[in-house]
C-alpha cells in the first residue's frame, strides 16, 4: 500500500514540529525518516499513524482520503520505542490483541499467533510475560503485535533505540531480511544514520519540521543537498570561502561561502603536490582503529580533523607538532546562510 | 562460626555501621524506643481499650447493644445506604477527573486538581455548613425546594438520560467510517437532536404521568440525600487522588497500541486502562470507603440528629456517649474500629502492587545506551 502525503503541517503551541511536508512513499518501500530530535520525524510518523492530528494537509491511501480517519480504522501497524505491549497480558494475549478486538474467530487468532511466534523465533515464549522477556525479544513481539492483523502500513518509532548496542545490531539485519520476506511498506523513524543507512531502501532526512532530502543512502551521503544533510551525515570539517570562477578560496574572513570536507577526503603530506592545499600543523594523532584520525591547526587556527588508511600512516610516518600540507581531495561548497534557509 | 574466619561478617558491619551510620547506639535505641511508646500510647492501647470496654460486659451484651436498639440498628443501615452511593459517585468522578489530568493538557487543569484537593484542606464542619447554606430552610434554594421540590426531578432524570444516551451513541457507533450510513455520518448533530428529542419525551412523560408529588418539600438537609453529598464531598479527592499518579506513571502509550490495533475507546479502557490501574482504583476506594463511613463533622451538621432517621454511626456512637451508654457506645465504636483495621491490612497489601514510576517493569533510559 503506498502513502501519499501532502502539505502537511502540525504545531505544538508555538513549536512548529511540521512545516508543510509533502512525502510519496511507494508500495513495498523501505524508508527511514532520519533526523535530530525535534525535526518532527516522530510527529510525522504519528500523523501518518493518526496517533495525532495535522493541522492542514491530506494523509492519502490510493483512492483513498484517511486524513480524518482515526488511528483504529487505518490499519496501520505501529512498533513503540518502548513497546508498549500490555504488561498484563502473556506475549499471545498481545499478539493476538488486534484480531481479538477485530472480533476474528479463536482457532484463527491462535494460529496466526504460532505463526507470528515462529517468524520473531519465540515459539515457546506464548505464556511469557513481557516482563519476563529481554529488551530485544519484547521489540519483536511488538512487532509481531504490530503486523498480526495484516497491517497495510508498518510503522516503527525508533525501533531499536531502547536496546543495547548488540541486540540492536542483530535486529536491524532481522528487520531487513523480514522486509524482504513480507513485503508490507513500512517506515521507520532514526536519528541514527548508520541504522538508517543499513536498514532503508530510502532515506528522508528531516529538520526542524522539513524535508530536507529524500533518497537512496548513497545519493544522500555522496550528494547531500543541503548543508544540514552533510552535517548531520557523519563527521565533517567546515571551512569559510568565497566562490570564484568555479573554484572555492578557504579565507577565514569571507562569509559569503561555507565549504565542507569529510575527514577521509583530506589527505596529509610533506610537499605540496602542486595542487590545492593549506599548511597545518598536526596535535594529535590515534591510530586506533582501522582509520587513523589526525587533529590539526591551520595556519589561521581553525581546529581540522584528517582520516587516513593505516598504511598511509605508515608511510607518511607523522609526528606530533610537525608542520604538514593539508590536500583537499574533494569538497562542496554551499551558500553560507543565517536564519531560515533561502535554498 | 566457620564463615567468620572467611567473611568476617562481624567487622564488616562495624565498618558499614561507622561510615554510613555515624548515631551511637544509645540514640538509636532511644530513638526507636521513643517512637514505639508513643505509637503504644496514642494508638495501640487506645484501640484495645474500645474492644475491652465494648466486650466488658459479655458478648450477649455486645450484641444486644449493636442489633437490639432499633436506633442503632437503623444508624447502621444508614451507613450503610449513605456510604456506597457516595463511593459510586465519587469511582465515577475520580475516573473522570483523573483521565482528564493525567491525559489532556487543557486550559484549568492545574485550577482542577488543586480543586480536588479543596475537601481535604476545608475543615469538614465547614463543608457541611455549605450544604446547609445552600439547601437549607434559609439557603438559596431551600424555599424552593419546600415550595415545590419535586419539580427538579424531570429536569435531572431527562438530563441523564439525554447523557446517557450521547454515551450509548458513541458506544455503537460502527467503528469503520465507511459502514457509517444515515444518521451515523454526522455526529454532532445526531446526538444533538437524539438527546434533545429523549430529553423533551422523558421531561413530558413525567409531567404527564405526575410521576412526582406536586407542591411538596423536598428534603436534603436533615434527609438521607444531605448525608449523601456531605460525605461525597469530603472524601471525594481519595479515588482521584490515587488514580492521578498511577495513570502518570503508566502512561498512555499502551492505549494508543491498543488503539492503533483496532480497539475502540471502550475495548481499550477495559482491557487495556483498567487492568493498569485497578489496584490503585481497589486502593482508592479502600481509603474512600474508610473516611466515608468514619465521616462525622460535614454529618454532624447536614444530619439533625433525629434519632433513628438521620444518625449514621459515627453520629450514633457520640449520641450514647452523650448518654453514658458507653457499653452501647463503644460497641458501635468497635465496628468502625474494626472496618478501619481491615483497611490497614488490605491497604499494606495493596501497595505493593500499585505502578509507580519507581516499580514499573523496566526503567528505560535511552540516551544511555546510545
Amino acid at each position: 500500500m503506498s502513502i501519499l502525503i501532502k502539505d502537511v503541517s502540525k504545531r505544538f503551541g508555538s513549536f512548529k514540529a511540521l512545516d508543510n511536508v509533502s512525502l510519496e512513499v511507494p508500495d513495498g518501500d523501505l524508508l527511514a525518516l532520519l533526523g535530530p530530535s525535534g525535526s518532527g520525524k516522530t510527529t510525522l510518523l504519528r500523523v501518518i499513524a493518526g496517533l495525532e492530528v495535522a493541522d492542514c494537509g491530506t494523509v492519502l491511501y490510493p483512492e483513498e482520503d484517511i486524513t480524518h480517519h482515526s488511528a483504529r480504522d487505518r490499519k496501520v501497524g505501529f512498533v513503540f520505542q518502548h513497546y508498549a505491549l500490555f504488561r498484563h497480558m502473556t506475549v499471545a494475549e498481545n499478539i493476538g490483541y488486534g484480531l481479538k478486538v477485530r472480533k476474528t474467530p479463536k482457532a484463527q487468532i491462535c494460529e496466526r499467533v504460532d505463526e507470528l511466534l515462529k517468524l520473531i523465533r519465540l515459539d515457546g515464549f506464548g505464556t511469557r510475560y513481557p516482563g519476563q522477556l529481554s529488551g530485544g525479544q519484547r521489540q519483536r513481539v511488538a512487532l509481531a503485535r504490530a503486523l498480526a492483523a495484516q497491517p497495510r502500513v508498518l510503522l516503527l518509532d525508533e525501533p531499536f533505540g531502547a536496546l543495547d548496542a548488540k541486540v540492536r545490531q542483530e535486529l536491524r539485519q532481522w528487520l531487513r531480511r523480514l522486509h524482504e520476506n513480507i513485503h508490507v511498506t513500512s517506515i521507520f523513524v532514526t536519528h541514527d544514520q548508520e541504522e538508517a543507512f543499513e536498514v532503508a531502501d530510502r532515506v528522508v532526512v528531516m529538520n526542524e519540521g522539513k524535508i530536507e532530502q529524500i533518497g537512496s543512502p548513497d545519493e544522500v551521503y555522496d550528494h547531500p543537498a543541503t548543508p544540514f544533510v552533510y552535517k548531520f551525515l557523519g563527521n565533517v570539517n567546515l571551512f569559510h570561502g568565497r566562490m570564484d570562477d568555479g573554484k572555492a578560496y578557504i579565507h577565514q574572513s569571507e562569509t559569503e561561502h561555507v565549504v565542507y570536507v569529510r575527514p577521509h577526503l583530506l589527505d596529509i603530506d610533506r610537499v605540496p603536490n602542486g595542487g590545492d592545499h593549506f599548511r597545518a600543523k598536526i596535535k594529535h594523532i590515534n591510530s586506533a582503529g582501522p582509520l587513523v584520525k589526525v587533529e590539526a591547526i591551520t595556519e589561521w587556527g581553525a581546529v581540522v580533523h584528517v582520516e587516513m588508511s593505516q598504511e598511509r600512516f605508515r608511510n607518511l610516518q607523522l609526528l606530533k607538532e610537525e608542520a604538514v600540507f593539508v590536500i583537499p581531495k574533494d569538497v562542496k561548497v554551499f551558500q553560507a546562510y543565517e536564519g531560515p534557509r533561502s535554498k | 562460626m566457620s564463615t567468620e574466619a572467611i567473611f568476617h561478617p562481624q567487622a564488616v558491619a562495624v565498618a558499614r555501621s561507622r561510615t554510613a551510620q555515624q548515631d551511637p547506639a544509645w540514640v538509636r535505641w532511644g530513638l526507636t524506643l521513643f517512637a514505639l511508646g508513643v505509637v503504644g500510647l496514642l494508638v495501640v492501647i487506645p484501640v484495645v481499650n474500645i474492644f475491652a470496654e465494648a466486650l466488658s460486659e459479655g458478648v450477649g451484651v455486645y450484641w444486644n447493644n449493636l442489633f437490639a436498639d432499633p436506633d442503632t440498628r437503623q444508624s447502621i443501615i444508614l451507613t450503610l445506604t449513605v456510604v456506597p452511593i457516595a463511593l459510586v459517585a465519587n469511582v465515577i468522578f475520580g475516573l473522570t477527573a483523573a483521565w482528564a489530568t493525567a491525559r489532556f493538557n487543557f486550559p484549568g487543569r492545574t485550577l482542577l486538581t488543586a480543586l480536588i484537593d479543596l475537601p481535604f484542606s476545608v475543615s469538614p464542619v465547614v463543608a457541611g455548613l455549605m450544604f446547609v447554606l445552600i439547601f437549607g430552610l434559609q439557603g438559596y434554594f431551600g424555599p424552593f425546594l419546600r415550595r415545590d421540590g419535586y419539580s427538579i426531578m424531570p429536569y435531572v432524570i431527562s438530563f441523564l438520560a439525554a447523557g446517557l444516551f450521547v454515551l450509548l451513541f458513541f458506544l455503537f457507533r460502527p467503528s469503520n467510517p465507511q459502514a457509517r450510513c444515515g444518521f451515523w455520518k454526522y455526529p454532532g448533530l445526531s446526538v444533538l437532536a437524539g438527546s434533545g428529542v429523549v430529553f423533551g419525551l422523558l421531561f413530558f412523560a413525567q409531567q404527564y404521568f405526575q410521576v412526582w408529588p406536586r407542591n411538596q418539600s423536598l428534603k436534603i438537609i436533615f434527609a438521607t440525600p444531605g448525608l449523601v453529598l456531605a460525605t461525597a464531598f469530603v472524601t471525594f479527592p481519595f479515588v482521584a487522588r490515587e488514580l492521578i499518579p498511577v495513570m502518570e506513571a503508566v502512561g498512555s502509550e499502551e492505549e494508543l497500541a491498543a488503539v492503533s490495533l483496532g480497539a475502540n475507546g471502550w475495548q481499550m479502557f477495559w482491557d487495556v486502562t483498567v487492568p493498569n490501574i485497578k489496584w490503585g482504583l481497589v486502593y482508592g476506594i479502600i481509603l474512600c470507603n474508610a473516611r466515608a463511613m468514619g465521616e462525622f463533622g460535614a454529618v454532624y451538621v447536614v444530619s439533625g440528629h433525629i434519632a433513628g432517621k438521620t444518625d449514621t454511626m459515627p453520629l450514633r456512637i457520640e449520641k450514647l456517649f452523650q448518654e453514658y451508654n458507653l457499653p452501647g457506645s463503644f460497641a458501635v465504636a468497635s465496628l468502625l474500629t474494626l472496618v478501619a483495621i481491615l483497611t490497614l491490612v488490605v491497604k499494606t497489601q495493596l501497595e505493593r502492587k500499585i505502578p509507580t514510576t519507581a516499580n514499573l517493569p523496566e526503567p528505560i533510559t535511552t540516551e544511555a545506551q546510545l
